[in-house]
């Protein structure tokens, strides 16, 4: 059983089903979720998949969070635009931060624009810090108070 | 029978328990002017996502859930079959109003018309898989037996590509909409 202290703290924040895509920068976290209920936890095969999934949550009264690699969110957005955004309807996203110089060369276009992404959607972002209940209470409150997507960013060192 | 009728004939079977989502375009209009109910999610985009929203809902409640769907949506959003048969909730009924092509946009052909939807979710994990005609007699009795079935189930019916009086679209905002949904599952 994998212990994730940022799973710990979402949970602790509210979070009642999370669905999402892998991540080898949340491999602890997704270690973690293997353990949730099996109500609580779909691994998706895509990300679209996995918010649209997380809409549904929403609306059956439960609490969601979408998980995934920021390449992700290019397959996200026509949902985010046309579901989350139209309807207004939360959605805490945990999404890794892919795409620095290091890192390899498929994660850097999308990667390194990912800010540029959110903010071009006016979608609240930050990224993750060294407190993650601080983190977890964060986007969740965000994402309750715009009613619509809200993003922590992870680092490599951020899957504690 | 065309879409509308389908869909009119889905509905009422259903109870006001029961938890809808309707495929954006065509299939939610339809729905909405042949019995709107406070249990049903109207999509307005995210075109192939019906399965997944649908699922979202499956896992977190105990009621039945009904995904109208149309064959573009589905083949839009495949992975969706993967995910309801790899889930597997017995509480998921999947119907998808067949009708070969792209309507809302002109009538071109889908690839649905090439396409066994019935076994790709039977081999995806589907319990219950079966296609059938709405022009045949045995229709209605394929949509009871499809509800009577264990869950998740899936029920591909072709219709009548014409449609003769299109619904126009919902009258009432999106927000509103889903926030009704919300409210009428005790959130």
């Amino acid at each position: 059983m994998t212990v994730s202290r940022r799973l710990d703290a979402l949970r602790a924040a509210g979070v009642e089903f999370v669905a999402g895509v892998p991540c080898s920068y949340l491999a602890r976290f997704f270690a973690a979720c293997q353990d949730l209920p099996p109500t609580a936890f779909l691994p998706a095969v895509r990300e679209d998949h996995a918010i649209a999934a997380c809409a549904g949550a929403w609306l059956g009264g439960r609490r969601p969070l979408a998980a995934m690699q920021n390449s992700g969110l290019g397959y996200c957005l026509e949902v985010v635009a046309s579901l989350h955004l139209t309807n207004r309807i939360p959605l805490p996203m945990l999404v890794s931060d892919r795409g620095s110089a290091t890192d390899f060369e498929e994660h850097r276009v999308l990667g390194q624009r990912a800010r540029s992404l959110l903010e071009l959607f006016e979608i609240p972002w930050r990224a993750a810090g060294l407190d993650p209940d601080e983190d977890a209470r964060w986007l969740i409150d965000i994402a309750d108070k715009t009613a619509g997507p809200a993003v922590l960013l992870v680092g490599k060192d951020g899957d504690v | 029978m065309t879409k509308a009728n389908v869909v009119a004939v889905v509905l009422s079977r259903l109870s006001d328990e029961d938890i809808v989502v309707c495929a954006d375009g065509a299939i939610s209009r339809e729905a909405f002017r042949a019995f709107d109910r406070p249990r049903t999610f109207y999509m307005i985009g995210s075109m192939g996502q019906v399965a997944s929203i649908a699922l979202g809902l499956a896992m977190t409640r105990f009621e039945r859930v009904v995904a109208l769907d149309g064959d573009g949506n589905l083949l839009m959003g495949f992975g969706g079959l993967a995910l309801v048969g790899g889930m597997r909730p017995p509480n998921f009924f999947h119907v998808v109003v067949d009708n070969g092509c792209y309507a809302t946009t002109g009538g071109q052909p889908a690839l649905s018309q090439r396409i066994d939807l019935a076994s790709a979710a039977a081999g995806s994990g589907y319990v219950w898989a079966r296609r059938c005609d709405a022009r045949d007699r045995h229709f209605e009795a394929a949509v009871d037996a499809w509800l009577a079935s264990p869950g998740p189930a899936f029920l591909d019916v072709t219709v009548d590509p014409r449609d003769s009086h299109p619904a126009p679209r919902i009258a009432m905002t999106p927000e509103a909409m889903a926030r009704r949904v919300r409210e009428a599952l005790g959130g």
